[in-house]
């Protein structure tokens, strides 16, 4: 089978309707298959949520099929990850994600039902690249920050490259020059369901206002018995993520930096690391403080 | 699903919702019980963490009354096992979570808090 192909999108109109259409919509009707295929955690996740310490409490803002509620593995149970979603579909199998009950909350990214600073730790993988506008995306970056401890808070981020690895399946089009943004690319990505696996049947839970259909892509031609669906991303290019953090740690008045370099009494956060891993980008940070 | 370790995270976030918004009352809770391993360690690191009296009060609607008013000063077995099964053992599987400032009803259906919100009502 070729490599799926890639679109490139052009976001358009009201972008909560966007992503209800081009991802929300999507994940509920391919959120068994996708189950199905999601297991194995990344390195750098892993080694995040292994060295927190037992008994801290933490977000897992865009759980999916909450892969990462389980972990640390070598030590179950040490610490406890509230897994965060907007599809009730991929919430159904995060809610018992390793054979074990979870607790797991239906809820948008862009929201802030906690608590401030109730969370230790918080991560955000592969989520935020679903928002469809830099201003919500910064957003997202925001409410991280904003769930954390503002004295201890460790925040972990994960999105999609431009830059993708020569073994990645995805093809990008290399071609950026109808599209209208100043950083990274928007795209679709295909996902077609095979006739083995039919779509979920819809929740009839919905919140008033995302009564659209399900998303087809533009690029969809009605193969009998296959069901292909476009998901909305935005692929980062380089910097752009520690852009995003800096310009959100400059609104929140949280200075970038470490906390020896900074007078006593003041807060701000930390870069721990950031890089490329895998064809996504990550960015680790630590707030300090009061 | 909906322990007593989730609800003790929650809050409102309704549009210009900002004080008296946790913890959120719970109403009509269809509750189970659901044994889950123990685990002091985490026990011990987690307690500092907890709004006591939050959790208190919400053990007390779900007619749990084990908890003493105040985090004892020697933490021993006993209450560790106790604090267990209050934060970890009961599940609201259906029911509501209502803000005590503006009124807002969060829905609890299989087990699954809905902290969504309509558009209008984002903050
Ligand atoms: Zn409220």
């Amino acid at each position: 089978m070729s490599p799926p192909r890639v679109a490139v999108a052009l976001v358009e109109g009201d972008p909560s309707t966007y992503e209800t259409r081009y991802v929300h919509d999507v994940y509920e009707q391919i959120a068994s298959h996708f189950s199905a295929t999601r297991y194995k955690p990344w390195p750098i996740i892993s080694h995040f949520l292994s060295e927190l310490p037992t008994g801290w409490v933490g977000l897992d803002s865009g759980t999916g099929n909450g892969k990462y509620l389980p972990l640390p593995a070598e030590r179950p149970g040490a610490v406890w990850t509230v897994g965060l979603d907007r599809s009730l579909s991929l919430l159904e199998t995060a809610k018992m994600a390793g054979g074990v009950t979870r607790e797991v909350v239906w809820g948008d990214v862009l929201g802030k039902g906690w608590r401030r600073g109730a969370f230790d730790y918080a991560v955000s993988i592969a989520t935020i690249h679903h928002l469809a506008t830099p201003e919500r995306r910064r957003l997202a970056v925001r409410r991280l920050l904003e769930s954390v401890s503002s004295t201890h808070g460790r925040v972990l981020i994960y999105v999609w490259a431009t830059e993708q690895d020569a073994l990645s399946k995805r093809s990008i089009p290399s071609s950026r020059t109808d599209i209208c943004v100043t950083e990274g690319q928007d795209v679709f990505v295909p996902w077609v369901l095979s006739p083995s696996m039919p779509p979920q049947p819809r929740k009839s839970r919905r919140q008033e206002g995302h009564q659209s259909k399900p998303a087809v892509g533009p690029d969809t031609s009605p193969v009998p018995a296959r069901q292909k669906f476009s998901r909305y991303y935005h692929m980062f290019s380089e910097g752009e993520l520690r852009r995003l953090v800096e310009y959100v740690a400059n609104d929140l008045c949280l200075p970038i930096g470490r906390k020896e370099d900074h007078p006593v009494g003041t807060s701000g956060v930390e870069i721990v690391q950031s890089g490329w891993e895998r064809s996504n980008y990550y960015i680790e940070l630590r707030r300090w403080g009061l | 699903m909906v322990r007593l370790i989730t609800h003790n995270l929650l809050a409102c976030h309704a549009k210009g919702c900002t004080t008296n918004n946790f913890p959120l009352q719970i109403k009509d809770a269809q509750l189970a019980l659901r044994e889950a391993e123990f685990n002091p360690d985490f026990l011990r690191g987690f307690i500092p963490r907890i709004e006591w009296a939050a959790l208190v009060s919400a053990a007390r609607q779900l007619g749990d009354e084990s908890l003493p008013n105040e985090v004892p000063e020697m933490i021993d077995d006993d209450f560790l096992r106790g604090l267990h099964h209050v934060l970890l053992e009961i599940h609201i599987d259906e029911g509501a979570m209502v803000c005590p400032n503006c009124g807002h009803v969060y829905p609890i259906s299989s087990g699954i808090p809905n902290m969504l919100l309509a558009e209008h009502e984002i903050g």
